[in-house]
């Protein structure tokens, strides 16, 4: 290996800075690392050097794109061709409106409250409540809501996984925990130790949209948001219009309308614009270790997107190679005759495993199925 | 190109490897570096194969950790041999050593069961190749336990104490992305993309595998399996499966496929029933010619 050059070291520092600023998870051992590359290969021929850097500096075959680009604009080369600026949709204009001011959002969460006290006959049976839609919604559901969160709680619990653990009692003998304990006693197999299946233990996210377009079905999809909190201790609940909130500890207040207080005071965008590609993107950003395999992330939305459906799209793919599984709710998939094609929608379908309907409680009791890892 | 890069690539080859700069110098690089080289790519495009070789090409022994959910430490780097160890103490019962000593005895290396992880620290002779087949399969725990004995090639056994690599063995780890590894190990590694070949290299690869197969034969193999590349199927086949067919055909003495002879062999390149029946469609809809011509 040669002594690389003060300049060459130089300017692969500056291609890691310039990586680093497209978004590239690099440290500074990487630089080495990309320097002692550059060493051992032959610098005069440009697709050593191109190899090198990428064997070092590339980390997964996502970014492969802007490595390629940077590459070639950094280290001379075809000037790479730039990205088609995203198209302002024809009917972003009246959707992207400024976030609803304080006192309206106060107005629509006062309204919620008021009809919590209005005292509608309750459904005589649970299908017949079901059936519902949310926009028709009666009030005393809220018990209902929550017989249902316990349920989903219920199928979330820990379930035994594939690892072992000791345990006093156990379903198996751990032998050679037993053989051990027996060296000390001169071989002689006085105490059987057992070992049984460590649990595994599903955490839920949900990051749910409450811009204007979901205003129909807000009020419900917050009863079951704050029930399942409440049911269940390893849910963590964002909500997002124009950004994100979250909101997992104004839900846990007892009594339901003093969370949705909590919330008022808590959350800037009620019933605003809709920007769920940079409100996941943020959320991605922020709360990297909320997420991991034994994670299901619910989306909750109607999928109106007035942002770039290309950013949604990166932030779903990131969210989906993280979780144990992604779960995408639309209300609107229970109208009939939907079909998911505004342009978020289309960005989000290829990165969700699982897309169902969330309009009424049936939906959502289907929805326990999808739960369980 | 760099002289020793193109040494390995010739030496991949002559192992019957067909190969590109990319990997030749990711292998290379790892060497020189003594870094973990992590291969991704879709399955069946010979991330394995890699690891192999490059023992053939080092003249070393290959260690192989297969990893699946929830793999432990205990089967991937040590075990007390339990059952000999009670052995030895029952036949030394009456001896009159002490109880320091018959300790010292039974916790020594003999009773020590090496899994894969501690073989390649303590391997003699030539540094072995390491390979943690498919990581994406282990889970996070198994992954941060990975992170350490990776860092520093040192393993402490309370009885024993620590062990350290005498020579660095070279490391190859392969995902499928079944699911996300973390940034931390991806930093401690080389990166390596292994895509599906073109379809000049598949061609050479089912030359070089199945030496005998018609001229013809090959190429419509490859070309056919290319064009299911490009539809949507639920298991697309890899090169691994090129070759199976190839094998397969070349088995039943064909020198050109044939709508009969595809039907028959589905089965070797398409392992999904939903997959089966969209190509099935397709041939129904005498679209034989036009998968399996290079000109597609």
């Amino acid at each position: 290996m040669t002594a690389p050059s003060a300049d060459l070291v130089e300017h692969t520092a500056r291609f890691c800075r310039r990586l680093r600023a497209h978004g590239l998870p690099l440290g500074p051992g990487d630089t080495l690392d990309a320097t002692r590359a550059l060493g051992s290969v032959d610098l005069v021929d440009r697709e050593d050097v191109r190899l090198a850097l990428r064997a070092t500096l590339l980390k997964r075959v996502e970014d492969s794109p802007v490595f390629d680009a940077l590459f070639d604009s950094f280290w001379g080369g075809p000037v790479p061709v730039p990205r088609n600026p995203p198209v302002v949709p024809p009917d972003a204009e009246e959707e992207r409106e400024s976030p609803a001011s304080a006192s309206q959002r106060k107005r629509t969460l006062e309204s919620w409250q008021e009809l919590e006290e209005l005292a509608v006959p309750a459904p005589s049976s649970r299908e017949a409540l079901g059936r519902q839609d949310f926009e028709s919604f009666g009030d005393d559901e809220l018990r209902a809501v929550t017989a249902l969160a316990r349920r989903i709680a219920r199928r979330l619990s820990a379930r035994p996984g594939r690892r072992w653990k000791l345990s006093r009692r156990g379903e198996q003998v751990s032998l050679r925990r037993t053989l051990r304990e027996a060296l000390k006693t001169g071989g002689e197999l006085s105490t059987l130790t057992y070992r049984r299946r460590k649990l595994r233990r599903t955490r839920l996210v949900i990051l749910a949209d409450v811009s204007g377009s979901m205003d129909l079905y807000a009020r419900l999809l917050l009863q079951f948001l704050y029930a399942l909190q409440n049911a269940f201790s390893r849910v963590e609940t964002f909500v997002f219009a124009t950004r994100l909130s979250r909101v997992t500890d104004e839900l846990r207040t007892p009594g339901y309308r003093e969370a949705l207080g909590h919330l008022s005071e808590r959350v800037q965008d009620w019933s605003g614009g809709t920007r769920i590609g940079e409100s996941l993107s943020s959320f991605v950003a922020s709360w990297p270790r909320l997420v991991d395999r034994r994670t299901v992330v619910v989306v909750l939305s109607d999928g109106w997107e007035t942002g770039d459906p290309e950013v949604l799209g990166e932030a779903l793919a990131v969210l989906h190679r993280r979780a144990g599984r992604l779960v995408w709710l639309n209300p609107l998939l229970g109208s009939p005759g939907y079909e998911p094609l505004t342009r978020g929608m289309q960005a989000a379908l290829p990165h969700i495993d699982v897309f169902a309907p969330a309009n009424d409680l049936a939906s959502l009791e289907q929805l326990a199925r999808h739960l369980s890892l | 190109m760099r002289e020793e890069i193109q040494r390995i690539q010739q030496a991949m080859e002559g192992e019957g490897y067909v190969t590109d700069r990319s990997v030749a110098t990711a292998v290379h690089l790892s060497m020189t570096l003594g870094k973990p080289l992590l291969v991704e790519g879709h399955p069946g495009v010979g991330k394995t194969e890699i690891a192999k070789v490059l023992a053939t090409v080092q003249q070393g022994d290959l260690i192989r950790l297969q990893c699946y959910e929830g793999l432990d430490a205990t089967t991937a780097l040590y075990e007390w041999n339990y059952p000999k160890q009670l052995l030895h103490i029952r036949l030394q019962q009456d001896g009159d050593r002490s109880i320091a000593a018959r300790e010292a005895d039974i916790f020594s290396e003999r009773f020590l069961l090496k899994r894969p992880l501690l073989a390649a620290i303590t391997h003699e002779g030539r540094p072995p190749v390491l390979l943690i087949d498919e990581v994406d399969r282990a889970d996070e725990e198994f992954e941060a336990f990975l992170l350490e004995v990776l860092s520093d090639f040192q393993v402490t056994i309370p009885e024993v104490g620590t062990v350290r690599a005498a020579a660095r063995p070279s490391v190859v780890l392969t995902s499928n992305r079944a699911r996300d590894l973390s940034d931390a190990l991806r930093r401690r590694c080389l990166y390596l993309w292994i895509d599906y070949p073109s379809l000049e290299k598949e061609l050479r690869i089912v030359r070089t595998r199945i030496p005998g197969i018609d001229e013809r034969l090959a190429r419509e193999v490859t070309a056919f399996i290319h064009s299911l590349r490009r539809m949507k199927l639920a298991k697309v086949p890899g090169v691994a499966e090129s070759l199976d067919w190839a094998q397969a055909l070349v088995a039943l003495h064909a020198t050109h496929l044939d709508e009969e002879l595809v039907r028959e062999t589905l089965g070797c390149f398409l392992k999904d029933e939903e997959d089966l029946r969209t190509v099935s469609a397709r041939l129904d809809a005498g679209e034989l010619a036009a998968l399996s011509s290079s000109v597609a």
